[in-house]
């Protein structure tokens, strides 16, 4: 019986604190970490269309179409399909492709997930974070520094 | 006894009708109101309170978002739940299936028409007051039972069917400490009547720094109390003897096939049943409607009893296990039964020697 | 031979015998060696399998098959036996067994280990080896009807499949069937509160009591060893094994991978990258550790307990943490072969306060958990005595883990073969002898507060380990290309016991053949042995103990 109200006594105590570890969102937005990798951005001005994004790339989420001259024409990345695992930002050698905090984001339908150049350039930063500067200086730490080959295709 | 008037003769001589008439129109009308009263409580219950209660225990929000403090979840949750569709299974045994569900609401609101639940102004909210009520109370209780086991036999699902039979075994195995306990009750007030006993309850037993303590069962056989509690938690079916549902090992158990209106009258059902069990418990241990006050707030006392039972469960349901169905019919018939046995024939010898 | 130098402080004297003895034992059996990066390895005739088994398990004390790989070459088939010892896990042997290409046919283990039952099925299914003498070799992960082995080399994935849907027969009912008494088949999944994912449990009862269970797995299995073995070794591998166990034992999954990747491409990895890679991966373990808490009290308590909501509430406290070092709460992709990605969060401090704050608290929550779980007698007369899993039967079904620790077999790979800084840092071993459903949960409890004291560790080292030499990852080539039939087997103790990866390297940057050794996928076996006799809700709980996840399982 002592087992017993001890159980008792315990969620009885947790009733009464009045403390919630729930919140209110949306209106309570969470805090996330700095390194936390959202929905991608994109940026066509940095972008030197290298393909290391999407070589690198584990399950083959990012798509990118050149034309003869070897000029980008289309930079498409599925998001529903896109497993987060950051590798695409840690390669490209000019921070072209970040992942933002955004972790918010909804579709009718998982076509509605493929998102094209100018949808990625247009994903909002989550609440206001860069994650280029947040991130700073742990960017620093970078993969693959050592010798093997490059291959910039 | 027999001296206060009841509802149903206070509406018709309000109404200044006499003869049959006033005895239909009356009862009809006291029917219909102390029935939503109750339906009213599962109403906020299920829907509200519960959800706010667990929340509470788990350190959760819970429904905040329609109307003040959710409250309007209510409703909501009544449209959502009767809108859906009537999903009827291939092979149930109709009509067994379908009565089922409404066997259960209505045993459990028949229990009510003898439960004295207290004056509220002018008006004593008691149906009827039969010589024999416990004993109808319980009758009307252990109805629940049949319409469990017509729910799992009729549903053609084998998750029901054992759900079903655990409500049998469960039901058998609790309802005789639990009747056994409640005579011990019936041998201090010496009647059966319900209102009788509520009245032999109102002495005082002694008084703390000028608090008087009454002579409420609960304090006079403090033993009894705590058997007949437990004996009543398992006859309502809730932790920690909620088998015949055991989500988790049966997935809900005889209530597994049951969608949209059907689910929604078990349950309702369930909670009448909590609440019926409430009313028994303040009958029987807590006083009925006896309160500090005048006695025309009885009433409110007599909610506040069955709130509390109500949150009891609840409450239970946060900390405690659940028993197996072998140790829970050993529980049953090995420990209760014998314990209700030692407290009845120790009752009549203690009243015996005072008397 | 291993590349760890075997530790010589071992104090219980489990007499190594070198390769030259084991062959010497062997006798004739062996037809060859071929020896692998982590153990010496025999290759006999297929016909011999049971033979060999049975001479090293009896004779040289390798009770522990930890693993049945098998494989497709050009011009053979293989099954490779990875035998190991319970008292010593860094002795290990590899038994070889070629099977001819056209009529790939060879002797099953089954009779000297039950644990290759399902490993063999496995190994029929995916690779197409047939085992003679195998008690009930039929598919395991894919449906009966499937056509073709989908890891055999000549495998056409474009052919049409055609999965039925056959109603479940059940086996006992006519020898069951008298006039007293009859049986009932009932399907417990793939669909049930308790199944803790899609399992599928084909139960008879005998009333209330179940006399026969059977799992069927394969509901949600996603061949990640096939997709393993599509990435390269240098990155894209790394973000699947968060994806097996995914109830946010991502690290301890990860460095699996990364242990058996940086032995095969000799990788050494910087001691700071070590404390943090430890770190990280306790953490994990009070993660999954919590969350096993969590459902077992719901398979136990019913479905509105509180205890599910508090523990999961300070999965949440730590899950926060990993987001803050990770980037990420349950997918982390954190390790890197040859360290970590990233140091710890700036401002340090902070980092280092909040681990302490959540390290100060979880005494209380676990005194809280007793006082709601173990301490409550109910919650005793469900757990105690039900669920028996006898050391013995443990050890036959390769069992690793919280099971086997709840068995009383003192088993652990973090110290018995050790890796990362686990040997540096002073911490126990927990075991129980109950052998029940209440030792495997009160082993988990007690591991949490012994993660929590590693944790505490590795912070005081990390606070005061100088600036200069906080190396976070070793010089790794961009491409990695181990040498041609090069293979090893290393295993890591994950949150549910024993996680090995089997790889073999063909000289390409991406492996030839990966094989993941699931600890819940041989826990999981055992659930008959627990189960049978027993009454439904036992069945459950005994289940819950295992704390399987079905990611995992059917990888």
């Amino acid at each position: 019986m002592i087992g017993l109200m001890k159980s008792m006594a315990t969620t009885m105590k947790h009733a009464l604190d009045g403390t919630t570890f729930t919140v209110e969102y949306p209106e309570d937005a969470p805090d996330v970490s700095p390194r936390f990798r959202g929905v991608h951005k994109f940026s066509q001005e940095r972008c030197i269309w290298c393909r290391q994004c999407e070589n690198v790339c584990p399950n083959d989420t990012i798509q990118i179409v050149q034309d003869d001259q070897r000029n980008g024409e289309q930079y498409n990345l599925h998001i529903g399909q896109c497993i987060y695992c950051r590798l695409c930002e840690e390669v490209c050698p000019v921070d072209a492709i970040l992942l933002t905090q955004n972790f918010e984001f909804t579709a009718d339908s998982k076509d509605e997930f493929v998102y094209n150049k100018e949808q990625l350039k247009n994903v909002p930063w989550y609440k206001g974070i860069d994650p280029l500067e947040s991130r700073n200086p742990d960017r620093g730490a970078w993969i693959g520094e050592g010798d093997g080959e490059v291959d910039y295709q | 006894m027999g001296t206060v008037q009841l509802f149903p003769e206070f509406v018709s001589e309000t109404l200044g009708l006499s003869g049959v008439l006033g005895d239909v129109v009356g009862s009809l009308v006291a029917a219909a109101v102390v029935g939503n009263i109750v339906l009213a409580f599962t109403g906020v219950a299920g829907p509200w309170a519960k959800r706010k209660i667990t929340a509470a225990f788990t350190d959760r929000i819970a429904v905040n978002r329609i109307g003040p403090f959710g409250l309007l979840i209510i409703p909501a949750a009544a449209v959502q739940l009767l809108a859906k569709e009537l999903i009827v299974p291939e092979g149930v045994d109709r009509p067994t299936w379908d009565l089922a569900p409404l066997v259960l609401p209505a045993s459990a609101l028949l229990g009510f028409s003898v439960i004295p639940m207290g004056r509220l102004g002018p008006v004593n909210l008691q149906i009827a007051d039969p010589e024999v009520g416990l004993a109808l109370v319980f009758a009307f209780a252990s109805i629940a039972s049949i319409s469990l086991v017509m729910a799992g036999y009729a549903s053609n699902n084998k998750y029901s069917m054992l759900g079903g039979l655990r409500a049998v075994a469960q039901n058998l195995a609790y309802e005789i400490p639990l009747i056994v306990t409640a005579m011990s009750v019936v041998i201090f007030a010496g009647t059966l009547q319900t209102s009788g006993i509520v009245a032999a309850q109102g002495d005082v037993l002694f008084s703390v720094v000028g608090f008087d303590v009454p002579t409420w069962y609960a304090f006079v056989n403090p033993f009894a109390f705590v058997l007949f509690l437990t004996a009543n938690m398992a006859e309502i079916g809730r932790n920690p003897f909620d088998i015949p549902e055991a989500p988790t090992e049966i997935v809900a158990g005889y209530q597994t096939e049951y969608s949209s209106a059907y689910f929604v009258l078990f349950y309702l059902g369930e909670f009448v049943h909590i609440f019926l069990g409430g009313a028994i418990l303040a009958v029987t241990f807590l006083g009925g409607a006896s309160g500090p006050g005048p006695e025309s707030i009885g009433f409110l006392w007599f909610v506040v009893k069955i709130w509390g039972f109500f949150l009891f469960t609840q409450w239970a349901r946060s900390a405690l296990p659940r028993v197996r169905i072998d140790q829970l019919i050993e529980i049953g018939w090995k420990g209760m039964l014998v314990l209700s046995f030692a407290n009845l024939v120790l009752t009549a010898v203690i009243v015996g020697v005072i008397a | 031979m291993s590349l760890e130098v075997p530790d010589t402080t071992e104090t219980d004297a489990v007499p190594e015998r070198t390769p030259d003895e084991l062959e010497a034992l062997l006798g004739d059996l062996v037809i060859d060696r071929d020896d692998h990066l982590n153990a010496p390895g025999f290759v006999i005739r297929p016909d011999a399998v049971q033979e060999t088994l049975s001479t090293l398990k009896s004779e040289a004390g390798y009770d522990h098959l930890s693993l049945v790989t098998a494989q497709e070459y050009e011009n053979r088939y293989e099954s490779i036996y990875h035998l190991k010892k319970f008292d010593d896990p860094t002795q290990e042997v590899s038994v070889v067994v070629p099977a001819d290409k056209d009529e790939p046919v060879s002797e099953s283990g089954e009779a000297v280990f039950r644990t290759a039952d399902w490993h063999e099925r496995e190994a029929y299914d995916l690779i197409g080896i047939e085992y003679d003498d195998h008690p009930d070799l039929r598919r395991i992960l894919l449906p009966e009807t499937w056509q073709g082995h989908p890891l055999s080399l000549d495998y056409d994935r474009d052919r049409p499949q055609i999965a039925t849907l056959p109603e479940h027969a059940n086996p006992l009912e006519d020898h069951h069937h008298d006039s007293e008494s009859d049986t009932m088949f009932l399907n417990i999944g793939p669909h049930h509160p308790a199944t803790h994912g899609v399992l599928h449990l084909k139960t008879i009862l005998d009333g209330e009591q179940v006399i026969d269970v059977e799992p069927d797995i394969g509901y949600l299995h996603r061949c990640e060893e096939q997709m393993a073995q599509s990435g390269t070794y240098r990155h894209q591998i790394m973000p699947y094994p968060d994806r097996w166990d995914y109830i946010s034992a991502g690290l301890l999954n990860e460095w699996a991978y990364a242990r058996a990747a940086e032995d095969l491409a000799d990788i050494e990895v910087p001691e700071y990258a070590q404390v943090i890679r430890t770190m990280g991966a306790e953490m994990c373990r009070i993660a999954a550790h919590m969350l096993a808490l969590a459902t077992f009290a719901l398979d136990v308590n019913g479905d509105f307990t509180a205890t599910f909501m508090y523990a999961i509430n300070d999965r949440e406290r730590v899950q926060d943490l990993l987001e803050d070092l990770t980037g990420q709460r349950l997918m982390f992709n954190y390790f890197r072969l040859g360290g970590v990605v990233w140091d710890l969060p700036e401002p340090r401090g902070e980092f280092f306060s909040k681990t302490r704050d959540f390290l100060d608290q979880l005494p209380g929550s676990v005194e809280e958990y007793h006082d709601l779980v173990t301490a409550n007698e109910i919650f005793q007369m469900r757990t105690i005595d039900t669920g028996i899993l006898p050391p013995e039967v443990a050890k036959n079904y390769g069992a690793t883990g919280p099971v086997a620790r709840g068995s009383g077999i003192d088993y652990d790979l973090r110290r018995d073969d050790p890796y990362g800084y686990y040997d540096e840092l002073d911490w126990d071993v927990v075991t129980e002898d109950g052998c029940d459903n209440y030792s495997r949960l009160l082993v988990r409890m007690r591991e949490v507060e012994e993660s929590a004291k590693i944790i505490e560790q590795c912070v005081d080292l990390l606070e005061d380990w100088p600036e200069d030499e906080r190396n976070i990852q070793a010089n790794v080539p961009r491409t990695l290309r181990p040498d041609d039939d090069t293979e090893i087997y290393r295993a890591v103790e994950a949150a549910k016991g024993e996680l090995g990866i089997y790889m073999r390297a063909d000289g390409t940057d991406k492996p030839a053949r990966f094989k993941i050794r699931s600890p819940c996928f041989s826990n999981l076996q055992t659930l008959p042995e627990m189960a049978n006799g027993e009454y439904i809700p036992d069945v459950i709980a005994a289940l819950g103990s295992l704390d399987i996840v079905l990611g995992e399982v059917d990888r």
